[in-house]
């Protein structure tokens, strides 16, 4: 009898109601393994979300049931069991390393590489250090004061779902249905945490968003969703992602992100990723699939994804537009690398809807160690899209001898007054450059770095200042080990 | 005073051709030397076997340089301990500008120096 009294106001303390029957240890740091709708509806107790919101996450779980995963990507995907996983994990507080000095050193060594500050490394090492969090708190505290100035809203989904449910119910799942594809059903049924972005009419930002500075207590970005809206000309610019590499049990990563642009509205999504990448034989490393879209639906918005993605043992995501509005814009910007036995299978869609709609894709992909980088894209002109333009730019790097580069563009044009460009290179760094660099001084490592940069930089010039920077070092720091 | 450079019965082939065949060669501290010859005479080859390019195989014979031995160093190696060779045909690094470059070639000899890198 104790047993249970104690066990229901353990209930109530965590979720603050006793919602339903089951008596799953909810006080535990880890739900039970398993993909079921007890584990659903432990993950909405957890967070504490409405009835609409689980609702919403059941029928998204059904529908995840009736569904196959999809195969027709140039990956090579074991099998993957979704019942041997954990779908919610407590966050990480009390058990971290108590100083840097028992950190794993080969990850001091590459935050170092990377010129990650002292403070921001026992951070991301889970540090813990009473100065660090302290830090942290205070800086995200004079953010979250300027932005509420400036009307910005800027908190996780979990606290979105409970303070602004209009907003939430209006557009989560309106830019990526449930039903969209096999990951974006299981991440709506399962999603744990992520961004809530929204900016009111007129206003600009103050400040560029980092999920770094989003205090997120959760920590368990399995399966992210974040939405970010922008009202009638208003600008935002969001960075997503982290350049130290991310060990994380959890193998599988499926986010969703749904952007929507309003009247004269921009939104700047830029990402950088360097999930655990599996050893040098391929072993383990994150899979990271994911499903990113933006909808430009007034009249003269604008969306920009910019990403870097070295990380990942698969990565397979197409962060897309929709370009509704008239003379709506589009732009993917992606550097995609892979190393050793990595594989991406990456890219962008461009729907052209409005007209006059232009859409611009710059894309590198670079290729190392026995590696595979494909790109797919679709570029598809709308009946109505009246004068659309793209411009489409492919480039592949391969680096030594044992990699491979691909390259799926899709092209469906469904009207005559569209202006389609496509341009496409291979090439490797040829043995001459390599040998000018060397008879210049420079050592072998620093030219292949230096000689990718260098074909990487329109992607690069994109990037926000800090990320771009970092995003340089990353890619030198990702091909070591690459060349003979 | 040591010479600046010596060539010492210097040999090397690529793949099974042989194209120098016993070179020896003083440079002493501010000459200027010009090597002249008729086209496939191995002068082209002289100079990559010098700066140390892929490709090239010493068979025999030594070059040193300040009186020590550069046959063991890689490429990178020799040009920061003072070899420079000029291209007959500038190679371009598509998306590196010059000053990139140029910054890249000071800072990997000031790091070899012990000096600090400039920005």
């Amino acid at each position: 009898m104790a047993a249970t009294l104690e066990t229901i106001e353990t209930l109530e303390q965590a979720t603050g109601k006793y919602k339903y029957g089951f008596v799953t240890d909810i006080e535990s740091d880890k739900a039970p393994k398993g993909l079921n709708e007890d584990i659903i509806r432990f993950i909405s107790a957890k967070k504490d979300e409405p009835e609409w919101m689980l609702e919403w996450r059941l029928k998204a779980f059904a529908v995840w049931q009736k569904m196959d995963s999809p195969d027709w990507a140039k990956l090579d995907i074991p099998p993957i069991d979704y019942q041997d996983a954990y779908y919610y994990a407590a966050p990480k507080t009390s058990d971290g390393p108590a100083s840097l000095d028992e950190v794993d050193p080969e990850l001091l060594r590459t935050y170092e590489k990377l010129g990650i500050p002292i403070s921001e490394q026992k951070l991301l090492a889970g540090v813990v250090a009473v100065d660090a969090v302290f830090d942290s708190v205070s800086v995200a505290t004079t953010f979250r004061d300027e932005l509420a100035k400036a009307g910005v809203i800027f908190c996780p989904i979990s606290e979105a779902i409970r303070e602004y449910p209009e907003l939430i119910k209006t557009y989560m799942g309106s830019v990526v249905p449930v039903a969209d594809n096999y990951f974006s059903a299981l991440n709506a049924a399962v999603f744990t945490d992520g961004s809530f972005v929204y900016i009111p009419k007129g206003v600009r930002c103050p400040m560029e968003l980092s999920t770094y500075f989003r205090i997120n207590e959760q920590n368990t970005g399995q399966f992210e969703r974040t939405l970010i809206i922008a009202e009638d000309s208003s600008y935002v610019s969001y960075l997503e992602g982290c350049t130290a590499p991310q060990r994380d049990e959890n193998q599988l990563h499926a986010a969703v992100v749904e952007l929507v642009a309003m009247q004269d509205a921009e939104i700047k999504y830029s990402t950088v990723q360097n999930w655990y990448p599996g050893d040098e034989n391929g072993k383990g490393g994150i899979y990271n699939f994911v499903t990113k879209r933006g909808a430009c639906r007034g009249d003269r918005s604008k969306i920009s994804w910019t990403q870097v993605e070295t990380g990942s043992a698969i990565t397979w995501k197409y962060p897309s537009c929709i370009l509704q509005g008239k003379d709506s814009v589009g732009e993917f910007y992606s550097v995609a690398l892979t190393n050793n036995f990595q594989q991406a299978d990456t890219g962008t869609k461009m729907i052209h809807i409005g007209e006059g709609s232009r859409s611009t894709i710059i894309s590198k992909g670079i290729s190392a160690g026995r590696s595979q980088n494909c790109y797919r894209g679709l570029v598809r002109i709308q009946p109505g899209a009246e004068n659309a333009r793209n411009f489409t730019q492919c480039d592949s790097l391969l680096v030594g001898d044992r990699c491979g580069a691909h390259t799926v563009p899709y092209i469906v044009s469904r009207n005559p007054s569209a202006k389609i460009e496509h341009e496409a290179t291979t090439s490797r760094i040829s043995e001459d450059q390599l040998f000018y660099c060397l008879q210049r001084g420079i050592s072998e490592e620093d030219a292949v770095s230096l000689i990718v940069n260098g074909f990487c930089k329109e992607v690069m010039k994109e990037l926000p200042m800090e990320f771009a920077v970092e995003a340089q070092k990353l890619i030198g720091i990702s091909l070591e080990g690459s060349v003979g | 005073m040591t010479p600046l450079l010596e060539i010492k019965d210097l040999h090397a082939s690529v793949g099974d051709t042989p194209i120098l065949k016993g070179i020896n060669l003083t440079i002493n501290h501010g000459e200027i030397h010009a090597i002249m010859g008729p086209n496939g005479s191995g002068k082209s080859t002289m100079s990559y076997v010098l700066s140390g390019r892929d490709g090239y195989e010493v068979t025999g014979g030594d070059v040193l340089m300040n009186g020590q031995s550069i046959l063991e160093m890689e490429a990178d190696e020799r040009a920061r301990a003072g070899m420079f060779l000029a291209f007959q045909y500038p190679v371009e690094l598509p998306g590196v500008a010059g000053m990139s470059f140029l910054r890249a070639a000071v800072n990997a000899r000031r790091l070899d120096k012990g000096e600090d890198e400039i920005d």
